[in-house]
């Protein structure tokens, strides 16, 4: 596809294996993950053990796997039903012709102001940036990501986007923001923001939200939130558009339900959000708030690729964020150095997915993973989120794996032969003596520096104990 | 009260008062005074009702007028414009008073019904939400009160808000602070039926 926006941020120019090094070297960072990593355990732990998570969870991957296997289906009595409802439903195939269609819009009735409520669908498009270029004003309105907006940075997490900064941070950012000198209480810096983005609410012409799921028996759309702003967003501005990926679809009411329970449980510890905004169509006739025109965007941006491939499974996910509080990788480096709006587990599994196999970071991406497993059983709908990386891994092609690869047939040739073999076996002990000291090979020349900047490698069998 | 009502009304607030909601269980007779008391408490300067036929019948309005509190009704109240009602101009606490059709027990979560008597906004808009369940609305599971909410015929509701907390984020180092965006405090008055 051409002219296709990339899924990274064109910010993040500097390779993945230095800004993991610079993540890595920030202590305030480590801090604020180790905090919110911690709370997130023990509010997920609590909650598991006052609800039967398992079953729970064997039921919404049953749920998922039926829905994606009728997609086209239900996406198309989706559609149907919203439209039946008043709404306006437009199919994007890809980045551009979603943002296209909200600047469309947006210039065809003369808005000025955009607020938004959270949505990752809409991060990966980057439509604020085409807002933006349109001559148009958009401003943020979940709390966490309002201070991303202010502060010119990408969200960290899918759910608790400026997870990553603390206090002081927030408050820096804001009183640069107002120009007013603010106490340090969490509690004043909340009211101030709730009064700064409530002169937004008063005047915005479009209010624009995710979408959790649709649901396609009686074509509504779910948006989930704990702060009470997507409910302002959707039900203030003349105009609401709704953006989804086109996967995030379920059956009915009693799926729907269900999704609902779960959802909240893995991505905040709690057995219920805050608020559930059900929407079926704009205002009805009589009444005095709500939007008069509703449009839905619903996007494909490379997911219609992956059905009916053995990566699929990659589009049962709910977005909640767990396999990222779960994952050592994620709470050592954060979601930022990931430079995709999509980080932790489900980050380097979609991101070259959506985005295509050929970049920097898709190449790299699916590689910053142990293959531990923690992703897995944090995930409220089982997706083997360790197996689709290692598939995504044997996708990935660069000059490097070509190299690799390479090398790896060279070996396995020499391995078959059984004279070459002991050769190389000698060889290999002779050099590793000469190598080691006291049994220990600390720096090796050649291929074998990689290795030993890292670790050191034992040159007798068994190792003698390290001094 | 039945006495499977009075369980299902105890799983409701108690699971509500987890997440720093409130409630009371109150009869007919009592419930405008218990929603003139709440408000006191709040300290609220003026309410924006639901135009329902259950406010009227329980007095709240009457009652919260005599208190010297101001009465806005919606839709009427809404020729207010956004910027009052946000609290951007005039009294800045408010309260929200809704009826929701429907009361969920399991893990406590109010549906809220939108229509041209039952603003989609009232209760995010203010910084208080009250709302005023008749008992006999309490159901189970939230899956049997979404089944119901949709299964009639003809068009679904254009919005259905719902409510299981006050307006919270955890987005400053993950601690949760109440007053986000909607209502700073949740009560909800679970009224016997008479
Ligand atoms: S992959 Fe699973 S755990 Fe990760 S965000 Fe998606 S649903 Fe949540």
């Amino acid at each position: 596809m051409s002219g296709r926006r990339p899924v990274v941020y064109s910010d993040t120019t500097a390779p993945l294996r230095e800004r993991t090094r610079e993540a890595l070297a920030d202590d305030a960072l480590a801090a604020n993950l180790r905090a919110a990593g911690a709370s997130w355990g023990a509010a997920r732990t609590r909650i598991s053990a006052e609800n039967p998570f398992a079953e729970m969870r064997a039921r919404a991957r049953e749920i998922r796997r039926g829905d994606i296997g009728d997609l086209p289906e239900l996406l198309a009595r989706l559609e149907e039903r919203v439209t039946a409802a008043g709404g306006v439903v437009t199919r994007a195939a890809d980045a551009d012709a979603a943002c296209r269609y909200i600047t469309d819009l947006a210039a065809a009735r003369g808005a000025t102001l955009v607020a938004k409520s959270k949505s990752m669908a809409t991060e990966e498009i980057k439509l604020n940036e085409a807002i933006e270029e349109s001559g148009l004003r958009v401003v943020e309105t979940d709390l966490g990501e309002w201070i991303l907006q202010l502060a010119g940075q990408h969200p960290s997490h899918i759910v608790a986007p400026a997870v990553h900064l603390n206090k002081e941070q927030v408050r820096q950012v804001l009183m640069a923001e107002s120009g007013w000198e603010l106490p340090t209480d969490r509690e004043a810096l909340v009211a101030h923001a709730r009064t700064r983005l409530r002169e937004v609410f008063a005047s915005a012409d479009i209010g624009i939200s995710g979408v959790n799921f649709g649901v396609a028996e009686t074509g509504t759309i779910c948006v989930v939130e704990n702060e009470g702003n997507a409910r302002l967003v959707t039900a203030l501005p003349r105009i609401h558009v709704a953006v989804m990926g086109m996967e995030r679809v379920v059956r009915d009411w009693d799926e729907a339900a269900h999704i609902l329970q779960i959802l909240p449980m893995a991505a905040i510890g709690d057995d219920a959000a805050g608020y559930v905004n059900l929407i079926t169509g704009p205002r009805a006739p009589g009444e005095a708030d709500g939007p008069e025109e509703l449009h839905l965007v619903i996007l494909d941006g490379g997911r219609s690729a992956l059905l009916g491939t053995d990566l699929e499974e990659a589009l049962d996910c709910i977005r909640c964020g767990a396999c990222l509080y779960s994952c050592p990788m994620w709470r050592s480096v954060g979601g930022q150095a990931y430079g995709s709006p999509y980080s932790g587990p489900i980050g380097s599994v979609l991101t070259p997915l959506l985005e295509g196999m050929e970049g920097e970071r898709s190449s790299e991406l699916p590689f910053m993973s142990s293959l531990c497993g923690s992703c897995h059983d944090a995930c409220p709908v089982g997706i083997p989120l360790h197996d689709l990386l290692v598939r995504v891994r044997a996708r990935v092609t660069t000059t490097a794996h070509r190299r690799d690869r390479a090398r790896f047939r060279l070996w396995s040739r020499a391995w078959s032969n059984p004279a070459a073999y002991r050769l190389s076996v000698a060889m290999a002990r002779i050099g590793l003596r000469l190598a080691g000291r006291r049994g220990w090979a600390r720096r090796l020349p050649g291929p074998g520096a990689e290795w030993t900047s890292q670790r050191d490698l034992p040159t007798r069998w068994p190792p003698t104990p390290p001094r | 009260m039945a006495p499977d009502t009075a369980a299902l009304s105890e799983g409701l607030l108690a699971a509500l008062a987890r997440r720093r909601a409130t409630g009371a269980v109150v009869d007919a007779a009592g419930a405008a005074a218990a929603a003139a008391a709440r408000a006191a408490e709040w300290g609220v300067e003026r309410a924006l009702l639901a135009d329902d036929p259950v406010l009227g019948d329980l007095g709240v309005g009457g009652r919260l007028a005599g208190d010297g509190c101001e009465v806005l009704v919606w839709p009427d109240g809404r020729g207010r414009g956004w910027r009052e009602l946000l609290g951007l101009e005039g009294p800045e606490l408010t309260m929200g008073v809704t009826v929701p059709r429907l009361g969920v027990a399991e893990r406590g979560t109010l549906v809220l019904e939108t229509g041209p008597g039952h603003g989609r906004s009232i209760d995010v808009v203010s910084m208080y939400h009250l709302a005023v369940l008749p008992a006999s609305r309490l159901r189970a599971t939230l899956a049997e009160a979404l089944v119901e909410t949709y299964a009639r015929d003809g068009r679904a509701p254009s919005a259905v808000s719902l409510v299981s907390a006050p307006s919270r984020t955890s987005d400053i180092e993950k601690i949760s602070t109440l007053g986000a965006h909607g209502a700073k405090g949740l009560h909800v008055l679970v009224v016997e039926d008479r």
